[in-house]
């Protein structure tokens, strides 16, 4: 037998470690265990962006080979709602078309048990507004580059408070040119400066170890 | 001479002197606004940035209620033109966007991992002309606007102000990244990493060659070598001494070469490489920053090898106030100058910034 297959995934040998997973479903291991070993690899992979080891180079090269090696499970394996940590819905405000941070942001949460509802780039106000009606989640995350989107920003923040939704809600934002004075400005309740560190103060958020 | 001749002629001095690592009469202010100026003008976006003349006119018009400074990094706009360096289309206002909003650039996989092999069969000249012509909708064509440039510097420098910033170059690495697209591109250089390498070395041949005959036709005192998707924050030291540096090493080389300034500039967060930017020429190139890097932290590493520009923030310039930019201002010039020294925006004046604070940069040089 190899390497553990969080290892592999720790270490990006995609090869292995998808001939690994297959080998592991053919012997009959349960998929939830196999997916588990992915999500344990994903957190290797965190620690080591947080120790400035691995860059963004790594964390999507890691989040691509995540969700193939997720996907040779998935006939056999539909990860449960029930088992996710919180949701969170996650898009780049209104008047910007950015997505590649967004995307991290949606593939790093999702590979560390959030369920992320993502709408996608230049979504208006109203459907962030929709969307936390419909799924109830604990976290919204919101993304721009712009500095001129700030204000679409601060626009939905103050729109989910008029609707109602802010109570309970933790709003998360990040983005290149945010800092501690935008994350005032737009009303939001945490800045994080990349994906992997936006897991870890969600997880705190929510009282989640 | 004219006095309009004399104050270009001082103005000059103080910027080469300061490039030159010298201490100047005082530390020169030479900003970086396009979209700022439209807004600042009431001129609407889909016409600034698709009409050189009108960004060349209201670019002067703008500057010309900050205050006294020294010279300007861009004389007239043309979003189009990024196409060039991005490899990949723009989204324009008033045509994708609606008529005041910020141009965008529209990263897609425009360019695919085939196009590799192409470039080392034709040649990165060969390949680009049919690229502009299938990919980027015949992208020649639409770059003719750009023949303004000439005049728009000629608008300027006619009122005393110094155009610190004569054409473009950048390297291998941010156009293949643009084309591909970030998340695309980052993957090659894990699955396909030697086969990127020898299309980056067969385009730097024709990269450097292109950017030899436009200085030696444009006579600029400087260019703007610029490095965004490839700054140290996005890669690990092994991409970044790989598929970054080595480039960035023999462009800054070339145009050093032909006696013109290689102003870096280098949006994105470069403080984990400064170390290795002695490694350029000394007393010939800018560091040019944007508020990400640690400008502070470059004077300490880079202070006598290379000029620093910089790097007033888009946050205090659109969210500040006047005094935060003054003080702000005073402690580059007491810190990083007051030799060796340029005082800018970091990148780009934000389009919603105060015209009050872009003025309280300027004045602060006084």
């Amino acid at each position: 037998m190899g390497a553990p297959l969080s290892e592999l995934m720790r270490d990006l040998v995609e090869d292995e470690l998808f001939e690994g997973v297959k080998q592991q479903l053919n012997d009959g291991v349960p998929p939830e265990k196999i997916f588990a070993e992915l999500q344990k690899g994903m957190e290797f992979v965190g620690d080591k962006f947080q120790a400035q080891e691995y860059y963004l180079s790594e964390l999507i090269m890691a989040a691509d080979v995540f969700k193939n090696a997720a996907s040779l499970l998935q006939e056999k394996f539909q990860s449960d709602e029930k088992d996710k940590i919180a949701t969170m819905v996650l898009g780049t405000v209104a008047g910007d078309i950015h997505d590649i941070g967004k995307n991290i942001v949606s593939l790093i949460f999702s590979s560390n048990g959030f369920q992320v509802i993502d709408l996608g780039v230049d979504v208006p106000v109203q459907r962030f507004v929709d969307a936390v009606k419909e799924h109830k989640p604990q976290l919204v995350g919101l993304s721009c580059l712009l500095t001129t989107s700030f204000d679409s920003m601060k626009e939905t923040v103050t729109a989910l408070e008029e609707a109602g939704l802010r109570n309970g809600l933790k709003v998360l934002v990040g983005g290149g040119p945010l800092d501690e004075t935008t994350r005032q400005y737009v009303k939001a309740d945490v800045l994080c400066k990349d994906a992997p560190g936006g897991v870890e103060i969600a997880k705190k958020l929510l009282g989640v170890n | 001479m004219t006095a309009a001749n004399e104050l270009y002629e001082e103005r000059l001095k103080r910027i080469k002197t300061a490039a030159a690592l010298e201490k100047p009469d005082r530390v020169p202010v030479v900003p970086l606004a396009n979209a700022f100026c439209a807004r600042h003008m009431g001129v609407k976006m889909s016409e600034f940035c698709t009409n050189p003349k009108i960004s060349n006119e209201t670019i002067i018009k703008s500057f010309s209620r900050l205050g006294e400074f020294d010279g300007l990094q861009s004389a007239a706009f043309y979003a189009t033109g990024l196409s060039t360096l991005w490899l990949s289309k723009v989204k324009l206002p008033g045509y994708d966007l609606p008529e005041n909003e910020l141009w965008q650039v529209d990263e897609r996989e425009l360019m695919t991992i085939e196009d590799y092999d192409a470039i080392i069969d034709k040649g990165y000249n060969e390949f680009l002309s049919d690229y502009y012509r299938e990919r980027l909708d015949n992208l020649e064509a639409k770059l003719q606007p750009l023949s303004y440039m000439p005049q728009a510097q000629k608008n300027i420098e006619d009122l005393g102000i110094v155009l610190f910033c004569g054409g473009m170059a950048t390297i291998p690495y941010e156009s293949f990244c643009g084309g591909r697209s970030m998340p695309a591109f980052l993957k090659d250089l894990f699955r396909i990493p030697d086969k990127v390498q020898e299309a980056m070395d067969v385009a730097m041949v024709d990269i450097l060659e292109n950017t030899r005959q436009m200085l030696r036709a444009a006579k600029p005192i400087a260019i703007w070598t610029g490095g965004w998707r490839s700054a140290s924050e996005f890669l690990s030291p092994r991409l970044w001494n790989r598929f970054v540096f080595p480039y960035f090493k023999q462009l800054v080389q070339a145009v050093v070469d032909e006696g013109v300034i290689a102003i870096l500039h280098f949006d994105s967060d470069w403080t984990r490489d400064l170390e290795y930017l002695r490694e350029l020429p000394k007393g010939k190139c800018v560091l040019a920053l944007d508020g990400a890097t640690d400008i502070f932290k470059a004077k300490e590493i880079l202070g006598d090898h290379m000029c620093i520009m910089g790097d007033v923030p888009s946050s205090p310039l659109s969210l500040g106030t006047p005094d935060e930019v003054h003080d702000y201002c005073r402690r580059l010039i007491n810190e990083i100058g007051p030799a060796g020294f340029i005082l800018s925006s970091g990148c780009d004046i934000p389009p919603n910034a105060k015209p009050e604070n872009v003025k309280a940069m300027i004045d602060s040089v006084k």
